[in-house]
């Protein structure tokens, strides 16, 4: 009795132990290229085709000034954080607005529009972008930071409106009300009341809109084409097509690890309220 | 007051319709009527073919169908993997292991970073002279490995990684969140009845999360079908026979060879494609369910 009991313990630890080589050897595969990553971006050319392990030896920070200054990884990061901010801000407004309008007031339409919204979510980007190229041309928006913000706005619209509506349905509509009686219109019972009561569903949306547009690659590529235009994806993947011609590699090391150090602050700041509003977000998939 | 509600209605719903009806409804519906065209976009002349270039798609371009089957590819092999591994680690992370915090950070991390910037990543990973991967077999072997993981032999297998890798930990939380609302007790019953850990993950964990396997399922799905960012990055914007998919297809008939029409069927079936998918695996998962 006492040996099968020791026995199970150790079967247990043992399995323990496995359970931890696994979970660990996964982890390693997340984390080893990054530092892998780090490193090689400090080694010179010839250093990078000598050995994919060894260490520089001497770190070539010329590679950041390289990438930032000459490769443009400078303009298409300010780039990136102006259409990104703009658009994200704007799309908040937006859609509260909207869904404020649509959770708050009873009408004729109110269904109609909220699942119209609701059936953007099901529809592929790629089944719009081609007419929508031509429609941004028409309105020569074409090759400018108005028509791709326009266009991020309108394709957030459906994921957006869903989450905030669901949000502002929880919140008790009294308060609103309160507001009204106390003299306020329905725009500042809006603006001063319901909006701030809702952080953090906007919060939760901001995030994933940030991210969502952030790390946009398609809309950017159909769009935008002046060089000095382009956002962080689309300079990043343009500086591969051409440095796997020229083989800096060094420079693109570099660049690709100051594209990842942004995303990585805002991942260890707001990583709990990114996967807790992940249930939410996951229809944005 | 009700007049002053009415403008308030139409005030705060104008700026959101009004962006959604024109850049989002209306180039949808142009893309419907337009796929019945043949057009190169440019010039005014557009001529009605009715079905021809679906015809043509279906019945006459054998790289549609290439296209097809590797998008088959890609959303089935990694979809299979992300679940079972996601589902692994979710029901290992929610049984209390140490650092099961420090495990769920460092698996979601790749979920942010930008597809253009994993592409990047990972055609480092597999370069055949400097890769990580080659560094390591030549470590492990102890010769020097060159083995061209982007050839056209190779690609469709070494797409598989960067897939699984940027994305499994998605679903992991996702997973996570679910398991954390399956009431403990039954777990308890579980093992007064001498469950062991198989039973109680096939028996209880699976048929409570089902519902967010069959999302998970349909995300994944739908995924697959409509990657871009992945094979157009790798391929240095011009997939090869040997990598091409509906969606950097459509894209190269439309803005490399001005078929714009084409380009829309294109799209259109891949619409259709995503629906019907979505359509079949909640039919079948609901099937599955019925057993429980």
């Amino acid at each position: 009795m006492a040996a099968s009991a020791k026995n199970r313990s150790l079967a247990r630890s043992l399995g323990l132990g496995a359970l931890y080589i696994v979970l660990l050897g996964y982890a390693a595969l997340v984390i080893l290229p990054m530092i892998w990553l780090l490193y090689t971006s400090l080694k010179s050319n010839r250093e990078i085709f000598a050995s994919a392990w060894e260490m520089p030896r001497a770190p070539h920070w010329e590679n950041f000034v390289y990438a930032w200054v000459r490769a443009g990884i400078g303009r298409y990061f300010l780039n990136s954080v102006f259409v990104t901010t703009i658009s994200v801000a704007l799309i908040l407004v937006v859609s509260a607005m909207a869904a404020y309008a649509l959770t708050r007031f009873s009408f004729r339409g109110n269904r109609l529009i909220f699942y119209a919204f609701l059936a953007g979510l099901m529809i592929p980007t790629q089944l719009a972008l081609i007419p929508l190229f031509f429609l941004i041309n028409g309105l020569r928006l074409l090759d400018t930071y108005a028509g791709l913000i326009l266009v991020y706005i309108a394709f957030s619209l459906p994921f957006t409106v869903f989450v905030l509506s669901a949000f502002l349905r929880t919140l008790p509509h009294e308060l609103a009300e309160a507001a009204l009686i106390d003299g306020c219109t329905h725009t500042q019972a809006f603006w001063r009341v319901m909006l701030p009561l809702a952080q953090p569903g906007l919060v939760t949306a901001a995030i994933f809109n940030f991210l969502g547009i952030w790390n946009e690659y398609l809309f950017a590529l159909v769009f935008i084409s002046s060089e000095r235009l382009r956002t962080l994806p689309l300079g990043l993947a343009n500086l591969l097509i051409v440095s796997h011609y020229e083989s800096d590699w060094g420079a693109l090391f570099a660049g690709l690890i100051m594209v990842m150090i942004p995303t990585l602050l805002a991942y260890s700041l707001l990583q709990g309220q990114l996967t807790k509003g992940i249930t939410v977000g996951a229809l944005k998939g | 007051m009700k007049r002053d509600e009415r403008r308030t209605i139409i005030l705060f719903l104008l700026p959101a319709c009004g962006l959604y009806a024109v850049l989002f409804i209306y180039p949808v519906i142009s893309s419907l009527l337009l796929s019945l065209y043949d057009w190169d976009g440019f010039t005014h002349r557009r001529q009605f073919v009715g079905l021809g270039n679906f015809s043509r798609l279906l019945g006459d371009d054998p790289m549609f169908w290439t296209a097809l089957k590797h998008n088959l590819f890609l959303l089935s092999v990694p979809t299979a993997i992300i679940l079972a591994v996601a589902l692994f680690f979710a029901a290992a992370l929610s049984s209390g292991v140490r650092g099961a915090r420090f495990f769920r950070i460092t698996y979601f991390f790749p979920n942010v970073i930008s597809m253009v910037a994993i592409t990047l990543l990972w055609f480092f990973i597999y370069n055949p002279n400097f890769g990580l991967l080659n560094g390591l077999l030549g470590k492990l072997t102890a010769r020097k490995v060159s083995i061209v993981w982007l050839d056209p032999n190779h690609i469709m297998g070494s797409l598989v990684a960067p897939i699984v890798w940027c994305s499994l930990g998605f679903y992991l939380v996702l997973f996570l969140a679910g398991m954390e609302n399956i009431p403990h007790t039954y777990y308890d019953a579980a093992k007064v009845d001498g469950a062991n850990a198989w039973q109680q993950f096939r028996n209880i964990t699976v048929p409570l999360l089902w519902d967010v396997i069959t999302m998970a399922v349909i995300f994944l799905i739908i995924g697959g079908l409509r990657i871009f960012d992945l094979i157009y990055v790798m391929a240095l914007g011009y997939p090869s026979e040997q990598s091409q998919v509906i969606a950097t297809y459509l894209y190269e008939q439309a803005f490399n060879n001005a078929h714009m029409g084409y380009g829309i069927a294109i799209a259109v079936v891949l619409f259709v494609l995503v629906f019907a998918a979505t359509a079949i695996a909640m039919r079948v998962m609901r099937r599955e369910r019925l057993e429980y």
